[in-house]
Formats: structure tokens, sequence, C-alpha cells
């Protein structure tokens, strides 16, 4: 990957600012949420879902955290009312302290579908937070931001191709690098790399450890794959299946970065999948039976 | 970049070294021009064929013409004019230019009326509560029941013709629009919200841009039906436009005439459509790649 060849001085200087503000603050909380309970009202049905329950969680700076769940246990959820997509029923969820009420440029979001607007070029797609958020950069800085983001993710000379031109990864490489434009403090993630193939798939979970390693993002990150999840995480957060609850957190203590490493072959990795693969055994055969049923 | 070329993107910025220049080949010329030669013979055969049964005398050439009579029909209809002070015209130029004029206007009028309704009916609950049950009901209504209540209220007008057309061509651009702005995608408009967008920004920069597709295959309904409801407009009244041309014609049993205006309007509906399909191939080539 030769895609970190082309940052300019100012931006390697604007980057490093950013990075040593984290770095100086990193250990404090970042996210907290306190007995989140959400759910869904079903209109036709005169329904009320409950998604997830009483689920309280702590993330902090430079954290990199990995929700792993069966389907349909509220993990999407969680991260929508950390977006401020989606206010919760009961509870509070702060963000640098301040309550959640609506989106904002502290926090980014990466999707499953990638929904980039298909009539938007890759550079578009990247720049198109600054349109909708007012952060006071003048229009040489935003250029220069876009396109050390785009060079950050590899895309450096795809900036006008559409993303009907693009392969599943290179997609959500624009995807990656729209979340990171803004230089938000938390970046969250949806199975963001659900629809992508294998091997491209573990080369992007390298290119994110990096990027995050270089950014020093928070991230909440949503996976079905428990392999992901150890590759990824500090910490993988199991939710139970509907309404989803918080069954345990694991603690991931393997060397980083972890993309230079066999990490299937140690130990440590064989025991952390086991332990998490049993706790999400029960919870996934519950699911499984809910979808059959 | 290697890692990422077995997954199958389009590589545009492609690297020179990995692009082989080939030469014409037949089988390149074929796949490129192939087509449209046998569309060419296809096409030549069909009106020789056309010709030779013709001339053979099976049907009266008051029913059917002969190709070579259609086309000298359609030739002169194009090349002359009615002469100055004629109650009504036997060109086929003076009709076409009237009955485009008409659909010109009509089509105009009906996206004036349909787009914004639509959008406002894929935007706002209450405004789709409202209108949907007329929208729905005049769209169902067969549009040719309607062009007796005209011609009462307007007589035999060109204001009669132009609302027959406004109401043959804007149902479709409205519903189009509509479900354009109803299946607008949740992930994207999920994005926009996230990165700040307020309801206007989110209504400017994702729902409009996302519908236009939709829009311009309503208008290309909106084409055809509109064409209908021209021809209908003039079989039924007036004494203008190809419509007209074409009952007068039969009536005075020239079959050559009435074939080569049949002919004109395959021609004229053909064009306008294939202009909107590349007009939305040309504002949406996700959809072209996706969809067809």
């Amino acid at each position: 990957m030769g895609g970190i060849v082309n940052i300019t001085k100012g931006n390697r200087l604007q980057a490093a600012t950013a990075t040593a503000e984290r770095a100086a603050a990193k250990g404090e909380p970042v996210i907290v949420a306190k007995n989140v309970t959400i759910g869904y009202q079903l209109h036709r049905e005169r329904k009320r879902l409950t998604a997830l329950k009483d689920v309280t969680l702590t993330v902090n700076r430079g954290e990199f955290v990995v929700l792993v769940g069966p389907s349909g246990c509220g993990k999407t959820t969680f991260i929508n009312a950390v977006s401020g997509l989606v206010e919760p029923w009961e509870g509070t969820i702060e963000v640098n302290g301040r309550p959640v009420t609506g989106p904002g440029p502290d926090r980014a979001m990466v999707f499953q579908d990638y929904a980039l607007m298909p009539w938007r070029t890759v550079e578009s797609n990247v720049r198109m937070p600054f349109e909708f958020q007012q952060l006071g950069l003048s229009k040489q800085e935003i250029a220069d931001r876009v396109r050390h983001y785009i060079d950050l993710v590899g895309l450096g000379g795809f900036e006008r191709s559409f993303p009907y031109e693009l392969s599943g990864g290179m997609k959500q490489r624009v995807g990656i690098a729209r979340a990171l434009v803004c230089e938000p403090d938390i970046l969250l993630a949806d199975e963001p790399f659900a629809a992508i193939d294998a091997m491209t798939r573990e080369a992007m979970q390298g290119e994110l450890e990096r990027i995050v390693a270089k950014t020093e993002q928070t991230v909440v990150f949503i996976t079905h794959s428990i392999d992901e999840a150890i590759t990824l995480a500090d910490r993988v957060v199991v939710i139970s299946f509907r309404p989803g609850r918080i069954k345990e957190v694991v603690e991931v203590k393997l060397p980083r970065p972890r993309y230079q490493f066999d990490l299937k072959i140690m130990p440590e990795y064989g025991e952390l999948h086991d332990r998490i693969w049993r706790l999400v055994k029960d919870e996934a055969l519950q699911s499984a039976r809910g979808a059959a049923r | 970049m290697s890692t990422f070329e077995q997954s199958g993107g389009v590589p545009v910025n492609e690297d020179a070294d990995r692009i082989e220049h080939t030469g014409w080949t037949l089988a390149e010329a074929w796949t490129s021009f192939g087509p449209w030669l046998v569309t060419a013979l296809n096409l030549t055969t069909f009106f020789c064929l056309w010709e030779l049964f013709a001339r053979s005398g099976v049907i009266s050439p008051l029913f059917l013409p002969t190709a070579s009579g259609m086309f000298q029909a359609l030739w002169d209809g194009l090349t002359t004019t009615a002469p100055p002070g004629a109650v009504v015209s036997g060109s086929i130029r003076d009709h076409l230019i009237y009955s485009l004029t008409n659909l010109g206007i009509g089509l105009f009028l009906a996206c004036a009326i349909g787009i914004p309704a639509g959008l406002l009916m894929g935007g706002n609950k209450v405004v789709e509560t409202i209108l949907s049950p007329y929208v729905w009901a005049l769209a169902s209504l067969p549009r040719i029941a309607l062009v007796p209540l005209f011609i009462l209220f307007l007589g035999f007008t060109v204001k009669m013709q132009i609302t027959i057309i406004v109401l043959s061509a804007v149902f479709p651009i409205i519903i189009n629009a509509w479900a354009g702005v109803k299946t607008t995608e949740k992930s994207l408009l999920a994005a926009a919200k996230v990165f700040g967008a307020s309801r206007h920004e989110l209504y400017m920069k994702v729902v409009l841009p996302y519908t236009l597709p939709f829009i311009i295959s309503g208008i290309q309904q909106g084409i055809g039906r509109g064409l209908i409801g021209v021809i209908i407009a003039e079989i039924f009244g007036g004494s203008n436009g190809l419509g007209y041309l074409v009952s007068r014609s039969a009536d005075t049993f020239n079959s050559a005439l009435m074939y080569a205006v049949l002919f004109v309007l395959v021609v004229v509906s053909l064009t306008l459509i294939q202009f909107t399909r590349w007009l939305e191939a040309y504002v949406a080539p996700w959809r072209r790649i996706d969809g067809i």
C-alpha cells in the first residue's frame, strides 16, 4: 500500500497537532452510556419493541471497542444512538461530557452498505461533510484535508471516479475517508467490512488499524466476525440476543500493530476466540431459532 | 494497489502498462457495427417484402399502399406546405409542426405541474394523504373517456387538445417523482444526517439528486402518453395535427398518406424516447450500470 506517500507538509502538521491533542487526553472517557434502553414503535402492530436493554458502557479516548453479538441484538441501535440518529428511551449517552442531542462533527460513521452518494465522485463524497458542517476551515484547508484523507486510505488517483466504478473494498475506503475527513473524536463503524470479500477484508483490517494508530481515533466498531473483533479490538463487548444487554466485556491484550503479526498461531488468540465464541454461541443459536420461527 | 484489483473494481485511472492496444479485427468490427448492419438489412427486407406484397394485389391499394407509394407521400408531405389561404392543409409538415408544438406545450405544463406535485407528495405526509386518492383515480381513468367532457367545456379548440395532452402526461410524472422521493435509500439519508445535513440540505442534496432519474423516466412515460393524447385529441376534434391528418386521409382513402403519417409518428416517438433514455443515462450513469 503506497497510500501515505503524498501527505503535504501542512497536512502532516495539522494531523500531528490533532493527534497530539488526542494523545494528551488519552485514556479519559469519551463516550459514557448509562442504563441505555432503546426500542422501536411498531405502529402497524401497535407494539413497542425493545432493542437494547439497560446498557452501561464507557469508551475511553483512543480505545478500539468492538461490539459482537447475534443478528438483531441491537448493536446497530447502540451505535445509532451514539451518533445521534436515534434517541434513547431511557438512560443517557454523553459524548465528551455533553449529552447527545443529535449528530455532530465530533462523531462520524462508516456504513455497512457504504452509503456513498452515487452521483458524486470520490472527491466530492469525501468533501460532503464540509458542506453540512461549518468547521471554520478555508477552501484551501478543506481541499488539502480531502486530498490527505483520500491518500491516507490509498485512493490517490481515483478522485474523479464514481462509486459505481469502484470495487467494494475501494468504496468502503471512500466511506472511511469521508468519516475521517472531519477529524472526529469518535469513529463509529457498523459492520463496515461485512460486504467485502475475505481477502480484501483482511487487508482492510490492517489498513484500518494503521489509520487508527496514525490518527489516535476512538473507535466503536460492530462486527459479526470473532476473528475481526480480536484482530481489531482493545475490548470486545459481547451483546446478548433480544433485547440486547452487555453479556461480557473481553479485553484483548495482543501486541500491536497486529497486521504485522501472525495472530492466529498465538496461543492467546485461540483462547480468546474460544472464550468469545462460547459467549456468543448460545445467543447466536437463540437468534437463529428466532429467525426460523 | 494490487490487493484490490481482484475484487473487481472498474479501473479508471489505470496504470499505462496494463493497457494493451489491440488493432481492429473482424470480430471487433462485427461487435461494433454488426447490429447496425443487421438492422439495416432487416428493415430493407421488410420494406421490399411489403412492396412486393402490395404489388401482388392480394390486398386492395385502398387499404395497403406500396412501400414506395408511402415514401413518395412522405417526401411530398414533408417538402410541401399548404398554399396560402387553403382551408385545410394536406401537408404532413404543417400538421407535424402543429402537433409537436402542442405536445411541447402540453409536456412543459405537465412537468411544471407534475414534478412539484410529485415531490411534495413524496416529502409531505399531509399533501400525500390529501392528493393521493385523486392522483390514483385520475391516473387509472382511461383519459379518452374525458375527451367528450373537454369538448363540451372547451369546444374543438387548441385549449381542449392541450388539456388532454397535459392530463395524459402528468400522472406518470407525478407518480414517478413521488416514488423517487419515497424510495430514497435510507442509508444515504442516514449518512447525510450523521454528517450534519439539515432538513433542507437533506432534501436538496440527497432526495432531489436521487429522484432526478425517476423524474426523467416519468417524463419518458409522459411523452408516450402525451403523444397518445395528441392524436386522440386531434382525431376527435379540430382540423389540424397529425391525428386529424390520419383520420382525414383514411376518410378520403388516401392510404399512402395515412401510412406516411403513421411512419412519421413512429419516428417522432422513437426519437423523443431515445432522447430521454440518453438523458437518463447521462444524469444517472450509476443506474445504467446497475439496472440494465
